[in-house]
């Protein structure tokens, strides 16, 4: 049974719509990330489940409790916000006492119920400190414990990694999946770094101007993107426009300027359509390997990027294209050299309508 | 559904509390300045029917001269103070160590937060006749014991309130101009004071010109000063409007005179505010 | 060194000591009248002689401390002060809270009616509420001073405790809510805290503008009823002599103590801000 259900939600800041006809479940125990780039409506929708803010139109439910009258401090959601909005004037025990004395947890509770949860987010013996003597990291977790000691119906973690470094966000990443694991807590992450929902999360609801693009597994989303947007938004991609000629049961063509280029039969309309090849799909081809369309191309650049070298060519159409190699030390065509591009029908992803 | 229940409980008090103390004076004075004045009793009559006699004599160059006299020396002491106060805000923001700089502002609380009337009287002794400073107004060639003389002190004393408050506000638009800019000047090449002119005060004049009207609104409704220190040449529609209390009684004038000075108080400052304001939105700041 | 380069330095020297020149005005300009009165405090001449005083005493502080006039001043505005910065201080910090969550029409112009009283002139407010008050039948001096008073300390608290709200973040608030607080709760444990010092420093200016206001008090005193500015006003006129200089050395000790006081509570960065990029 779904913990939590959004029905044709909508929003509008006057006039625009800021979320436009969302509809998601979340299951008991899952962790779903709202993903998509700034202004898509993920944080608005988020704020909505947490009750600061009223759907136009739609329903939300918590279990099977209608949130339409309830006040943000009726709901038993826990939030993290992106900046923690730990309260300063208060200890690392007062902050994580705040939500169990409003809920009424029994004091003694309340004292043990402290230790426990800072053990479990590994932060033992900080609990007279004031936030502002933590790090970055150390207030993350924190944020964290204040939202889950009140055992909540449903985690909401708006951004959770983005005020800290690089390292320390790998780390963390890490370390809030386990957590929010070991409380077996369903859990709504907010987020615009594709990495970190990729990270934590089991399925993304995948956002863009209000709408939901696409609801998959992270692997899914990779691979089987549905439309351009969740293609250019998930990962990097090679672009070649072309015109849908022939659908049959055994396979399909697509007519380009490079040529006729074989791919999956689907179920893309006619029409305009675009191909999406991953680099780390397209490979230089020596002529015999098992590739199934074969593109000329003139080598530009090398760019070292740690494990892979990723190699700019140019295909005789002029579009600039990246293929990936692996840095291991192997002999690889100088910029200028004349190369061959190959890919299987299978690595070639059709999306409907033409890039802008 | 949000509740409004609590915004509103929140600004019930304020309202019950305000609400009278603001509009019942407001009333009274309208009502007062349309009763016609009779000598040798305090408060205007009731028995005659109202008129607007009493603000047609504002009009009188005689009125008139007050009012020029109290926008241009509240002119002069609001530009002085910012000439003054802006480098000291400056000091305070981009130079001084933090011992000075809490020191600094300290004084500037603390000057503002001095009795006026010490403070004027302070003056007063410092460029009196027999003060230390007497031949201060010998340096601008006026004679002390004239009406620019008078004039001078006048603008003294209200400097000394309008320099604290300037150089305070000006702590606030300073703070907010980051300084890696007038760095990005100097590496361009643009020497100190050039950076400073282009750069600093360039992007400070929205916050100077605020500081300025915050200044002219305090000058302008100013009564102590001139009364201590204008030796009768120099009075403000301030003074003015309480000679018509204390001295003549002729309430329904002074009434007359307080709406005209508070319609023009409130309309310069708002308006110009509001112009400082829209002409920097404008320019996309 | 090129030519170009020297110019722009003897340029720069120019700017730099006029820049000093014009910070050093400035302290000297608020400096010396002060050190002026203090020292006059101590002139034992009998009448305002010149400067600087060839013999010292304490005649005039005796004179002060003989003289019953300043000290029922000196109680009545304690007692106004204090009375008007409490019910502002309340009044304004919940107005200043309210309108800084209200999203009605006419908020603006509510709150640009509630800071007016900063700009009209206070003469007019004390004329206005003089008449209002014997309009309403009202002629006790002390209740007329403290509605005076509380229409001028008013906007100061309601403003400073606005300003120290907006560096408040709205999280603090939503956070306590999540976490089940009732929106009274979430104020009174989360913003009211947090905003503690804005509030501190509306209420302390609030009290400095009553105890110091003259323009709203003279229409509302009466002849056993006053302030000690309006005290000291009259005494000035009546007889210029060198009592205030000491009374004048008195209030600057209360200043300076008060600002040590401000400083240790709440901190001066934080009453005047440190800004976006303050250092």
């Amino acid at each position: 049974m779904a913990v939590l259900e959004l029905q044709n939600i909508t929003k509008r800041f006057g006039g625009a719509a800021a979320v436009d006809n969302v509809s998601f479940e979340v299951g008991r125990g899952e962790i779903v990330a709202l993903l998509g780039p700034s202004g898509c409506g993920k944080t608005t929708t988020l704020r909505m489940i947490a009750g600061f803010e009223w759907a136009d139109e739609g329903r939300i439910f918590i279990g099977d409790a209608d949130m339409a009258l309830r006040q943000p401090y009726d709901r038993n959601v826990g939030l993290v916000f992106q900046d923690y909005a730990l309260f300063p004037h208060m200890s690392v025990a007062q902050n994580i006492a705040f939500g169990m004395k409003n809920r009424g947890v029994p004091r003694a509770e309340i004292g043990r119920r402290i230790g426990e949860v800072l053990g479990q987010v590994q932060l033992p013996g900080i609990a007279e400190r004031r936030p502002s003597q933590l790090s970055g990291g150390q207030q993350q977790r924190v944020a964290l414990a204040r939202a889950l000691v009140t055992r909540p119906d449903i985690m909401l973690l708006d951004e959770p990694l983005s005020n800290l470094d690089a390292r320390l966000r790998l780390q963390l990443r890490r370390e809030i999946r386990t957590i929010l694991s070991t409380f077996d807590c369903t859990s709504i992450i907010v987020t615009h770094d594709q990495e970190e929902a990729m990270g934590l999360a089991d399925r993304i609801v995948l956002m863009n101007r209000g709408r939901i693009e696409q609801i998959d597994a992270p692997h899914d989303l990779y691979q089987h993107p549905k439309t351009l947007f969740a293609a250019d938004f998930i990962g990097h991609a090679n672009w070649i426009g072309g015109t849908l000629a022939r659908r049959g049961v055994g396979a399909g063509a697509v007519e380009t300027a490079l040529g006729s280029i074989g791919v999956a039969p689907g179920a893309v309309a006619d029409g305009p359509v675009t191909l999406c090849i991953r680099p780390e799909r397209l490979a230089l081809v020596d002529d015999e390997t098992g590739v199934d369309t074969r593109l000329a191309a003139v080598v530009e650049r090398h760019d070292p990027i740690g494990a892979d070298l990723r190699i700019w060519s140019r295909l005789t159409d002029g579009t600039l294209v990246q293929s990936l190699e692996k840095n291991i030390g192997r002999e690889l065509p100088a910029p200028g050299s004349a190369v061959i591009l190959g890919f299987r029908v299978a690595d070639c992803i059709v999306l409907p309508g033409a890039r802008p | 559904m949000r509740r409004p229940g609590l915004t509103a409980a929140l600004l019930w008090p304020a309202l019950i509390i305000m609400a009278p103390l603001l509009l019942g004076p407001l009333l009274a004075l309208g009502h007062e300045s349309l009763k016609p004045f009779v000598g040798g009793r305090i408060g205007g009559n009731d028995a005659e029917a109202l008129t607007f006699d009493n603000y047609a004599a504002i009009a009188a160059p005689e009125y008139v001269r007050y009012f020029l006299d109290t926008f241009r020396v509240g002119l002069i002491s609001s530009a002085f103070a910012l000439v003054l106060g802006f480098p000291m805000a400056h000091f305070i923001v981009r130079r001084a160590a933090p011992a000075t700089r809490r020191l600094l502002i300290g004084g500037l609380v603390g000057t503002l937060f001095l009795s006026l009337i010490v403070r004027v009287y302070a003056i007063a002794m410092t460029f009196g006749p027999h003060g230390p400073l007497s031949g201060f107004s010998r340096l601008f060639g006026i004679a002390s014991s004239s009406p620019d003389g008078a004039e001078l002190m006048v603008v003294l004393g209200l400097m000394n309130t309008t320099l604290p408050l300037v150089a305070l506000t000006l702590l606030g638009t300073l703070q907010n101009i980051n300084p890696r800019l007038e760095e990005a000047a100097m590496s361009l090449g643009a020497p100190r004071w050039k950076t400073f002119f282009q750069v600093t005060v360039a992007m400070s004049l929205p916050g100077i010109l605020s500081a300025g009207i915050i200044a002219y609104a305090f000058c302008i409704s100013n009564l102590v000063v001139p009364m201590l220190v204008g030796r009768g040449f120099i009075l403000f529609v301030s003074n003015l409007i309480y000679f018509r209390f204390s001295e003549v009684a002729n309430f329904p004038s002074g009434a007359a005179l307080s709406i005209v000075m508070m319609v023009v108080s409130v309309a310069l400052f708002y308006g110009l505010l509001h112009l400082v304001r829209s002409q920097w939105q404008e320019a996309g700041k | 060194m090129n030519g170009l380069s020297l110019t722009k330095r003897l340029a720069d020297a120019v700017f730099e000591t006029a820049y000093l020149s014009l910070i050093t005005l400035f302290i000297a300009f608020s400096v010396i009248p002060v050190i002026v009165a203090v020292v006059l405090s101590f002139d034992a001449r009998g009448f305002i002689g010149p400067f600087p005083p060839t013999q010292f005493s304490l005649r005039w502080y005796e004179s002060f401390m003989a003289d019953s006039y300043y000290h029922d001043g000196l109680v009545t505005g304690l007692i106004v002060a204090t009375v008007a910065t409490l019910v502002s201080t309340v009044a304004g910090t919940f107005a200043a809270i309210g309108l800084s969550r209200a999203d009605f029409r006419g908020r603006g112009a509510l709150q640009a009616a509630l800071l007016s009283p900063l700009v009209v002139p206070n003469v007019v407010l004390g004329f206005g509420m003089l008449i209002f008050a014997s309009r309403l039948g009202i002629i006790d001096g002390m209740t007329r001073l403290i509605m005076g008073h509380i229409l001028i300390t008013f906007p100061y608290v309601m403003r400073t405790t606005a300003a120290s709200l907006v560096g408040i973040k709205a999280s603090y608030y939503e956070a306590a809510l999540s976490l089940g607080a009732k929106p009274w709760k979430a104020l009174a444990q989360v913003t009211l805290p947090l905003a503690r010092t804005g509030i501190l420093a509306g209420a302390v200016f609030g009290f400095v503008t009553s105890f110091d206001d003259v323009g709203v008090s003279l229409f509302l005193t009466d002849a056993f009823t006053f302030t000690l500015p309006v005290a000291i006003l009259a005494q000035m006129r009546a007889n210029l002599d060198l009592t205030i200089a000491a009374l004048s050395v008195i209030f600057i000790v209360a200043t300076v103590l008060l600002i040590v006081l401000l400083d240790r509570l709440a901190g001066l960065d934080a009453v005047v801000g440190r800004g976006v990029y303050g250092r």
